[in-house]
């Protein structure tokens, strides 16, 4: 472990990923403390310019930006964070079961797998959105769904080398039920490779929530959202071009963070999750 | 061969039904029928039990389940999507045009980003682990990570704002020539460019790689074959081959990141209609849009698949 934390060290791109994270993780959970202003008072002067008392100005309906700008990642990174971990906890079980099992339930669920993947992830939200309305619980479970299908992939590679491995056998011929097997002596064994996938799931959904709150499909208003007020941003792009950058700067540089942090964890662990293949 | 490659047919025909029951069964049966999900509670509480009754009976939506399933597969087979439940208008009418401005700005973006990507990836997995490789290797995490509607916002403030040479939004309108549509969206395409080129180049790097890294590589370098030789004709398609897998994910990021895009530049594309779609609740519309879109990718995989048989003969026996 110290090991570890030395060679982290010896990498900057790492070490500003998870400093990235952290900054951004510690203004969302601090953030209702941090806002010197009601992020949803109309305060009856909309566009203002940067002021002392409203850091940088007001949006198009006159509330305080920079407090909107504090929460504006809350929502997305609580939802993102929700649905890569059903993604890595489900898909890491379901991939084990496949590689367990094999035959028939594994073909089933290959073919399934294939078959999400080749929807393109908007359109499933839009479809589930259309379906059912628009809410974050909607939006979470179909996200989790969504990246499900990279996870089990990946946990069912890595599963069926596992299943080659003497302690799976042992446990086989003690009698152990499919079920304890695939939880208590698979599952640890892929927990890095787990927490890797959580990391990278969370980035695309991240990337996913703010596009949908930028088209309106995502988070609704007034909650303070970085993709919708990028949206109604566009308004002012010529007169106050801040009210773009700075939520632009917050959510690209929340998405670099996580994904640089995750890729040096992921080589140091000698992970081939770091290959690039972000999906969607 | 053959016989491999019908099977790679069938399959994707599978996967497409598999598709279009899907489609259907997520907006149709599990929230209830298009009118259900059409209109709001309030507004189907208002409307007397008789003529929703009416209502439903010309849709279609006093049949059983599967009866309709079928209908609409029946439909979508000759591209007859229904009609909308507001104007009425036939689906394939509103989705055509667009869907054909979507496929030529996903043409244009395929021919610049490929080639692009292949010397990008190359030079990035020859230089392995020196400057470029890692100048390549971040800069690419940066182009993926960073949201398309940004990319996009971003081009508009330097080239349409601050320095006017390009129009913010797109003028052409949506019947207009391939050519002219394209003429009047360069930073739509530069936009959806950026993210293409980041996360192809870093897939053909790892390929390259790993290619270069091989035995037959070596044993080929011992034989005092030129460098070049052993890169362009003997590691690039090795390298290739492994990588057009990964094109199902591409195809369908490729998809996703076009509808923002559209959005962005008001391209008359697939992304604003399945945006009026989705908020008008035109049940419909966004089928026949996922459906179109879902047999863009299929198609694509199955392209990948059938020149995968064609370049790597160990894949023939499967």
């Amino acid at each position: 472990m110290r090991l570890f934390i030395q060679r982290l060290f010896r990498r900057p791109l790492t070490m500003l990923g998870l400093l990235l994270v952290a900054i951004h993780f510690g203004i969302a959970l601090a953030a209702p403390w941090l806002t010197p202003h009601d992020p949803l008072k109309l305060l009856d002067a909309p566009l203002e310019q940067p002021t002392g008392v409203y850091w940088l100005g007001t949006d198009e309906l006159g509330r305080d930006f920079f407090s909107r700008l504090l929460l504006g990642g809350q929502i997305s990174i609580v939802a993102a964070a929700c649905a890569g971990l059903i993604a890595a906890f489900g898909g890491g079980i379901i991939g084990l079961a496949t590689a367990y099992h094999r035959g028939l339930f594994d073909d089933v669920v290959s073919r399934f797998v294939e078959m999400k993947l080749s929807i393109p992830s908007i359109l499933l939200v839009s479809l589930f959105v259309t379906g059912f309305g628009q809410s974050l619980a909607v939006l979470i479970g179909v996200m989790g769904l969504i990246y499900m299908m990279g996870v089990i992939r990946t946990a069912r590679a890595q599963g069926i080398l596992i299943m080659e491995q003497g302690y799976v056998k042992a446990a086989k011929l003690r009698g152990e039920s499919a079920s304890a097997i695939i939880l208590r002596e698979m599952l640890p064994n892929i927990a890095d490779l787990l927490t890797v996938e959580f990391a990278l799931r969370t980035s695309s959904a991240l990337l996913l929530v703010s596009a949908l709150s930028f088209l309106g499909l995502g988070v609704s208003p007034p909650t303070p959202d970085w993709g919708s007020m990028i949206q109604s941003g566009l308004q002012s792009i010529r007169s106050e071009p801040w009210l773009i950058l700075a939520p632009a700067l917050c959510i690209s540089t929340l998405v670099i963070g996580i994904n640089f942090a995750t890729e040096g964890v992921a080589d140091l662990l000698g992970l081939e999750a770091a290959r690039g293949a972000t999906g969607q | 061969m053959l016989i491999a490659a019908l099977r790679r047919v069938l399959l994707s025909v599978i996967t497409l039904v598999m598709l279009a029951v899907f489609i259907f069964i997520a907006t149709e049966i599990m929230p209830g029928d298009a009118l259900d999900v059409s209109l709001s509670a309030d507004e189907i509480a208002m409307i007397p039990p008789e003529r929703l009754a009416k209502m439903k009976q010309d849709l279609g939506l006093d049949r059983p389940a599967h009866e309709r399933l079928l209908a609409f597969l029946n439909g979508a087979i000759t591209l007859d999507f229904g009609k909308t439940l507001i104007s009425k208008t036939p689906v394939s009418a509103i989705i055509g045009y667009p869907l054909r401005n979507s496929l030529i700005l996903a043409g244009a973006v395929l021919l610049i980003a490929i080639p692009l990507a292949l010397a990008i990836g190359i030079a990035a997995a020859f230089w392995k682990g020196r400057a470029v490789d890692h100048l390549v290797s971040t800069g690419s995490i940066i182009g993926y990570s960073i949201p398309e509607f940004v990319i996009g916002t971003i081009l508009v403030m330097l080239f349409a704002v601050a320095w006017p040479i390009f129009p913010a939004t797109i003028t052409a309108s949506t019947r207009d020539p391939a050519l002219t549509l394209l003429a009047s969206s360069p930073l739509a395409v530069a936009t959806v460019l950026i993210g293409s080129i980041a996360y192809l180049a870093r897939l053909l790097r790892t390929g390259m790689v790993d290619a270069l890294a091989s035995d037959f590589v070596e044993r080929l370098r011992l034989t005092g074959i030129p460098e070049w030789r052993i890169v362009f004709l003997h590691a690039l398609p090795a390298a290739v081959v492994p990588s057009l897998t990964a094109l199902a994910l591409y195809a369908a990021s490729l998809v996703s990141g076009i509808v923002v895009v559209e959005l962005v530049f008001a391209y008359p594309g697939l992304g604003q209609e399945l945006v009026r779609g989705v908020t008008r609740r035109e049940v419909h519309v966004v089928q026949a849009i996922a459906l179109c879109s879902a047999a863009v990718v299929v198609a694509l995989n199955l392209l990948a698949d059938l020149a995968i048989l064609m370049l790597d003969p160990r894949t023939r026996r499967a």
